[in-house]
């Protein structure tokens, strides 16, 4: 091994036997990945490949562009603590900014060397007898690696949903995640299918654009007021010279939200109060009685994912808008039609209708030890172990895996703590040159029935259908738990509950 | 009368339709509006009943909220929905008639209109057991009964295109609502004779029963003078008595309320019966409609056409 670094990238990949193992593997150039990659180079890990199926990096943030997207998290506490940016324009950034963002770090930390653009990887395997993980692309490449981030992103893929009729609609339709930016809705009549987190940040955009705008929604959620503004020149001034201020304020940002983890993941008194500023807020918005009751949730706040906005229950009443709440029966050539019989006709529908959350595996086939596939040991419901191991995979490190969701706080501050538990298990193997780092299945199933016992306490659990589960109601997504708790966790790999293979 | 609700919910989810797929401008519209007698009976008629379907969807409404599971509460919410399309069909029919006067909606009559009004103020806080046992009563009586009264005194096809799809989904709708009847009578009897006295003075309660008593005898006067004869509205208050008598159905305290109730509104030399509630219609018939609060905004989402 005296060749450079260099030389070995550039040998064909496809011969296997000529084929580089690279330290660490990472799939996918979002956020996760990106910053796994920092955080792996600092820790002396310098060997490592990202592979990205995009020509940009940015991941979710790269696709979800449509108008009016930006975070719910505020900004200082959706970034990394490690990269602070002084510079947020808002309270609340808009996905461009927080994309520009991440090209930052690319920029700062000189990822662009390390990333593989257009490589979707279609397969990952673990090769006992070399001890390294193949990863397939859909190029045809093959890349060798010690270990492997899974980056990919929990909300990578979106799809139209199967709706009756959606193949026959003759008009125009778009995806929330794909947006066509060359379309012109000036005039336009369009339809917006959905009311979650997307939609409410499109709706209010497309009311000023668009000539008439229905939105059909089947569940209200709950709206909270966005604390939102427009940074202050003085605040800038100051985060830029006194970055402690700046961390200040994530720490009190990071308390304020730790703190709605009582009402918003358990059902007590604080669930109440948080329910009762929804009201107020929905009251002071929404004058008819009618349009209260089809906006008022039946679910208790928490159970599904709580909407933030200032505008969307405004641009509902605007002249050129209307809320149908009748079901879709279908879509036709020319519109939607509804259960009350009519046809709401549409020259563009907007499916802002989510993501293919993958609950039963990954978006690709994963082999780990012995050929086990995870997607089939996943049928049932993810699981892993502290959200990023699962036994037979050795190696293989998840980030946003099984039980990693926040539903209070930013998912940055779990994936930090997911990534520096990552670094330690990548430096356990580089390091000590094991042949494999596996979590014991006893301490995964000790893990999961644990977080199973405390999920059926949340709000999470209590009864209403929610992405977070699975058909069966499964919850493999959320952590039932405060974000601190979550780090606590995540500070240490114990070695017990891994077997450290040499 | 037991079902498998998750496939009457396939089943409904199957057959939906919409006032698109009907030619509301084909030939016969005629048979109607060349019979100035029918003509001016059906007017009236068509605007009662058309805002029974609309009571309907308020109840099916406010029953989606009740709903004891996720697919009884989706199923209720495509019945308020499709009620609302008859409603629309309906008016839709008024309109290929010329019985629309502009773009406004046909009046309702005034024990309709408090019956609305009730709807609105306090079906949401009503429980299952009151709305799921006095629904049927009016899908059964008014509905059903009106509706086949239309099909024999009128023979345009285009109406008789319209009630055949309505009829099948009414149809779907007995059949859940007879089944929750039936869901309803399970528990001690005891229990819910307590849980019924105790409802029982809930003036909100109260001000509902005020509303319906007068409907009924309201709705019989209408038939009669329409020059029809009232046993078919009997007939129909009978059946929800037959169908609903089912061994839970007969342990449904409210079951047993609302069809006694029945057999007196049949009984027409019950005086006890007839003549207070003879005397309310002609009371609320005293009204003033300025003394009416506003329309709920809801009604004005009634529409003719079959696009939007």
């Amino acid at each position: 091994m005296t060749t450079s670094p260099q030389a070995r990238r550039s040998a064909r990949p496809q011969d296997s036997a000529v084929l580089h193992t690279y330290e660490t593997l990472i799939v996918g150039a979002g956020f996760a990945g990106l910053g796994s990659a920092i955080r792996l180079r600092r820790a002396g890990i310098r060997d490592i490949v990202i592979l990205e199926r995009g020509n940009a990096v940015g991941g979710t943030w790269r696709d979800n562009q449509y108008p009016g997207a930006a975070c719910d998290i505020p900004s200082n506490l959706y970034s990394y603590s490690f990269a602070p940016n002084p510079e947020w324009s808002r309270a609340y950034s808009g996905s461009r900014e927080i994309l520009s963002y991440i090209g930052s770090l690319v920029r700062q930390y000189e990822l662009a060397p390390l990333i593989r653009f257009g490589q979707e990887v279609i397969e990952l395997a673990f090769d006992k007898a070399s001890r390294r993980w193949l990863a397939k692309t859909a190029a045809g490449q093959t890349y060798g690696a010690r270990t492997v981030v899974m980056a990919q992103g929990p909300l990578s893929n979106a799809r139209f949903p199967d709706m009756p009729g959606i193949g026959c609609f003759e008009g125009h339709k778009i995806h929330s995640a794909r947006w066509d930016h060359g379309y012109d809705f000036a005039g336009k009549r369009v339809a917006v299918i959905g009311t979650g987190a997307s939609a409410i940040q499109i709706i209010p955009e497309m009311v000023k654009q668009a000539g008439f705008v229905k939105v059909f929604q089947r569940t209200p959620g709950w709206v909270l007021p966005r604390p939102d503004y427009g940074t202050p020149d003085w605040m800038r001034a100051l985060f830029r010279r006194a970055p402690a201020a700046q961390s200040a304020l994530r720490q009190v940002l990071y308390g304020a939200h730790e703190s709605m983890a009582t009402g918003l993941i358990w059902r007590t008194p604080a669930s109440g109060l948080l329910e009762q500023v929804a009201r107020l807020h929905l009251r002071s918005q929404v004058q008819d009685d009618w349009m209260r009751r089809q906006l008022t949730p039946d679910h208790r706040i928490g159970c599904k994912r709580v909407l933030v906005s200032n505008d969307y229950y405004p641009s509902l009443q605007q002249p050129n808008a209307k809320l149908i709440t009748w079901p879709i029966a279908t879509l036709s050539p020319r519109g939607i039609r509804t259960v009350e019989g009519v046809e709401h006709q549409a020259d563009c529908i907007v499916f802002a209708t989510g993501f293919d959350v993958s609950k039963t595996g990954t978006p690709f086939p994963v082999h780990g030890l012995g050929g086990r596939l995870l997607s089939e040991e996943w049928q049932r419901g993810a699981q892993a172990y502290r959200s990023v191991s699962v036994a037979g995979y050795p190696n293989l490190f998840f980030t946003f895996g099984p039980n990693s969701g926040p539903g209070h706080n930013s998912a940055l501050v779990y994936l930090e703590s997911q990534i520096d538990y990552i670094v330690q298990g990548v430096r356990l193997v580089i390091e000590r040159d094991l042949k494999w780092l596996d979590v014991h299945e006893g301490a995964q199933q000790r893990y999961n029935a644990a977080i199973q016992r405390r999920l059926a306490g949340t709000n999470w659990n209590s009864g209403c259908k929610s992405w977070y589960l699975t058909g069966d109601g499964f919850n493999g997504t959320m952590y039932p738990g405060f974000a601190t708790q979550y780090r606590l966790q995540m500070r240490r790999l114990p070695q017990r509950d891994y077997s450290l293979v040499r | 009368m037991q079902l498998d609700l998750e496939k009457m919910r396939d089943r409904i989810k199957a057959s939906q339709w919409a006032l698109a797929d009907i030619d509301w401008d084909a030939p016969g519209r005629e048979r109607v509006t060349e019979n100035p007698e029918l003509y001016a009976k059906l007017k009236a008629f068509m605007a009662d009943l058309m805002w029974i379907e609309h009571v309907g969807a308020r109840g099916f409404a406010a029953m989606a909220k009740k709903a004891p599971n996720d697919t009884l509460r989706e199923i209720y919410t495509y019945f308020h929905a499709e009620e609302q399309r008859h409603a629309n069909a309906e008016m839709a029919l008024m309109q290929r008639w010329g019985m629309l006067d502009g773009e406004g909606l046909p009046e309702p009559n005034i024990n309709i209109r408090l019956v609305v009004e009730w709807l609105d103020a306090y079906a949401d806080e009503m429980p299952l057991s009151v709305l799921g046992s006095v629904i049927p009563m009016l899908e059964i009586t008014l509905d059903g009964a009106l509706c086949k009264f239309l099909l024999d005194t009128v023979d345009d096809p285009v109406c008789h295109a319209a009630f055949d799809k309505i009829n099948a989904d009414e149809a779907r709708h007995l059949g859940v609502d007879f089944h929750v009847l039936e869901m309803l009578g399970h528990g001690p009897i005891y229990r819910q004779t307590l849980d019924m006295a105790g409802r029982l003075i809930d003036p909100r309660l109260l001000m509902g029963i005020l509303a319906y008593l007068p409907l009924l005898n309201r709705m019989r006067d209408n038939l009669v003078e329409l020059g029809l004869k009232e046993n078919k509205l009997y007939e129909a208050i009978a059946k929800y008595k037959r169908v609903g008598g089912t061994p839970g159905g007969r342990r449904n305290p409210w079951f047993q309320l609302i069809s006694r109730q029945g057999a007196w509104v049949i009984d027409r030399k019950n005086v006890f019966y007839h003549a207070p509630v003879d005397a309310l219609v002609r009371l609320t018939g005293k009204i003033p409609p300025r003394l009416l609060p506003q329309i709920p905004s809801w009604v004005h989402e009634l529409t003719w056409k079959p696009t939007a």
